[in-house]
C-alpha cells in the first residue's frame, strides 16, 4: 500500500471523533467518514505531498457535512431553535454515557452546525485558529466569533438543563 | 510588554492557546482581579474538559472494517450498504424537530438522496431472490436443469430476451434450474447453479434497463454480493457468497456466454 493510503488510514480515528461530535449517532457519523474517505480516494492526486493529511481530510469532511446541513436548512426556511437536544435526537446513542457526558453531548447537538464545527475543531481536535479557519473556509474573525458564541450557547444550555433538573428534584 | 484592556474575547483565546506569550502575565493578572471573568473562564475550561472526555473514547474504538476497506480496497466500484450516503438523513431527522414550520420540508424529504439507482435496484432484487431461493432445498427452482431446453425457451419468452443458460462447469458450477420472478415493472429470469460442495450462485437477468453501468454490490460483510452489468435493453447480476475474485471470475464467464447467446 502506498504512503498516501497509509497516512489516510492513520487519520480515521480522528475523523470518526470529529464526525461523532457533529452527528452523534454512531452509524451516521461513520457514514459521513466513509463518504469522506471515498471522496478523498477519488481525489488523491489533489493532495499535495507535504500538506498535512489531517487538514486535507478534515476539509473534505467538513464540506460534506456543511453542504448537507445547508440543504436541510434551505428546505426548513427557518432558523434553528435550540430545543432540548434529547427531544431532537432521532436515534438514541448506543453507548452508556455518564449523565454529565450525555448532557454536554446533547447540548453540543443543539447549537448551530457552524458553531458546533468551529468549537469542536478547536476545543476537541486541537487545531489552531488559523488551521481551523482554513479548514472551515471562513475568515479568522468569523471563526473566533463562532467559537465564542458556541461556548456561550453551550454553557447556557447546560445551565438550563441543570436548572430544570434541580426544579424536578424539588 | 503591551498593556491593553482585556475582554471576554481573550478568555477564549487564552483557553485555545492563541494568546501571545508576552500578554499571558497581564492577562492572568486581569483575570485575578475580575471575579466574574475568572468564573467564566473556569466554566469554559470545565466544559472543554467535559467535551474532550465525552468524545475521546472514539479514538480507542477499533476502526470499522468498512472504513479501512474503503482505503485499502483494490476495486474502485464496490458499493457498501444501501444506507451509506444517508448519514445526513439522521441530521435531517434531528433537524426536522429543531426547525419550526417544517411542512414544506417534509414534502421534500422523500427526494433527498433516497432515489435508488437502476443498478442498486437490480443488485438488490438479485440478492433478495438469491437469499430466498438459493436456501431452498426442494423448491429452489420451478424448472429443473433436466428440462434445460424448455427452461431456456420459457424464460426467453417471458423475459423477452434470447436466454442461453451459461455453461459454468469450468468454474465448478452445474445448472440446477431456473425460475421466473418479478423485477421492477417487468420480469426477470433467475438461473441457479451449484458446485460439488453445495455452494450456490444465481444469475439474475432482466430486459428492463435504460442505464449503462457495471460494478459490484455487497450489502454486508458476510452476505452475498452481486456483480452486475446494465446495458441498453438488459441487465444481469451474478450473486453468491463466494470470495470476490472467484465470484468475479464466474461472473465474467457467465456474462460472456449470456452476451453471445443474446446476440446469436
Amino acid at each position: 500500500m502506498d504512503e498516501k493510503k497509509a497516512a489516510i488510514l492513520g487519520e480515521i480515528p480522528r475523523l470518526r471523533r470529529y464526525a461523532r461530535s457533529l452527528l452523534r449517532d454512531r452509524d451516521s457519523a461513520d457514514d459521513l467518514v466513509q463518504d469522506c474517505l471515498e471522496r478523498a480516494l477519488v481525489r488523491l492526486d489533489n493532495w499535495q505531498t507535504g500538506e498535512s493529511p489531517r487538514r486535507w481530510l478534515f476539509t473534505i469532511m467538513h464540506h460534506l457535512f456543511i453542504d448537507q446541513m445547508r440543504k436541510v436548512n434551505r428546505r426548513g426556511e427557518a432558523a434553528m431553535l435550540p430545543l432540548e437536544a434529547s427531544e431532537a435526537q432521532a436515534a438514541p446513542a448506543e453507548q452508556v454515557e455518564s449523565i454529565a457526558s450525555r448532557e454536554i453531548v446533547d447540548a453540543l447537538q443543539a447549537i448551530s452546525p457552524d458553531r458546533r464545527a468551529a468549537l469542536v475543531m478547536v476545543a476537541i481536535e486541537g487545531f489552531s485558529y488559523a488551521e481551523a479557519a482554513n479548514i472551515l473556509g471562513v475568515p479568522a474573525g468569523t471563526l473566533m466569533s463562532r467559537i465564542a458564541r458556541g461556548r456561550e450557547e453551550l454553557r447556557a444550555l447546560l445551565d438550563d438543563t441543570a436548572r430544570r433538573r434541580s426544579i424536578r428534584i424539588v | 510588554m503591551s498593556r491593553r484592556d482585556f475582554s471576554e474575547r481573550d478568555i477564549h483565546m487564552a483557553l485555545d492557546g492563541e494568546l501571545p506569550g508576552d500578554e499571558r502575565t497581564a492577562y492572568e493578572a486581569w483575570l485575578e482581579a475580575n471575579a466574574e471573568m475568572k468564573a467564566k473562564s473556569a466554566r469554559y475550561a470545565a466544559d472543554r474538559a467535559a467535551l474532550r472526555a465525552a468524545f475521546n473514547g472514539v479514538l480507542d474504538e477499533p476502526v470499522p472494517v468498512r472504513l479501512s476497506k474503503v482505503v485499502q480496497g483494490e476495486a474502485p466500484v464496490v458499493r457498501a450498504a444501501p444506507s451509506r450516503s444517508r448519514w445526513w438523513l439522521a441530521a435531517a431527522a434531528a433537524a426536522i424537530l429543531v426547525i419550526g414550520g417544517a411542512g414544506g420540508y417534509l414534502a421534500g424529504i422523500g427526494r433527498l438522496g433516497l432515489e435508488n439507482t437502476a443498478e442498486d435496484q437490480l443488485a438488490e432484487e438479485a440478492i433478495a431472490a438469491h437469499v430466498i431461493y438459493a436456501a431452498e432445498k426442494r423448491h429452489a427452482v420451478e424448472v429443473p436443469a433436466s428440462d434445460k431446453d424448455h427452461l431456456q425457451s420459457w424464460l426467453s419468452n417471458q423475459v423477452g430476451l434470447k436466454l442461453v443458460a451459461p455453461d459454468l462447469a469450468a468454474q465448478g458450477f452445474q445448472l440446477v434450474g431456473g425460475r421466473l420472478l418479478p423485477a421492477g415493472q417487468g420480469k426477470a429470469a433467475m438461473l441457479l447453479y451449484e458446485d460439488d460442495k453445495g455452494e450456490r450462485i444465481s444469475l439474475f437477468v432482466t430486459a428492463e434497463s435504460a442505464a449503462k453501468a457495471k460494478g459490484t454490490y455487497g450489502s454486508e460483510e458476510d452476505g452475498p454480493a452481486a456483480v452486475y452489468w446494465l446495458d441498453k435493453g438488459y441487465g444481469c447480476a451474478v450473486v453468491g457468497s463466494l470470495p470476490r475474485e472467484r465470484l468475479a471470475a464466474v461472473a465474467k464467464s457467465a456474462y460472456g456466454q449470456l452476451l453471445a447467446g443474446l446476440q446469436s
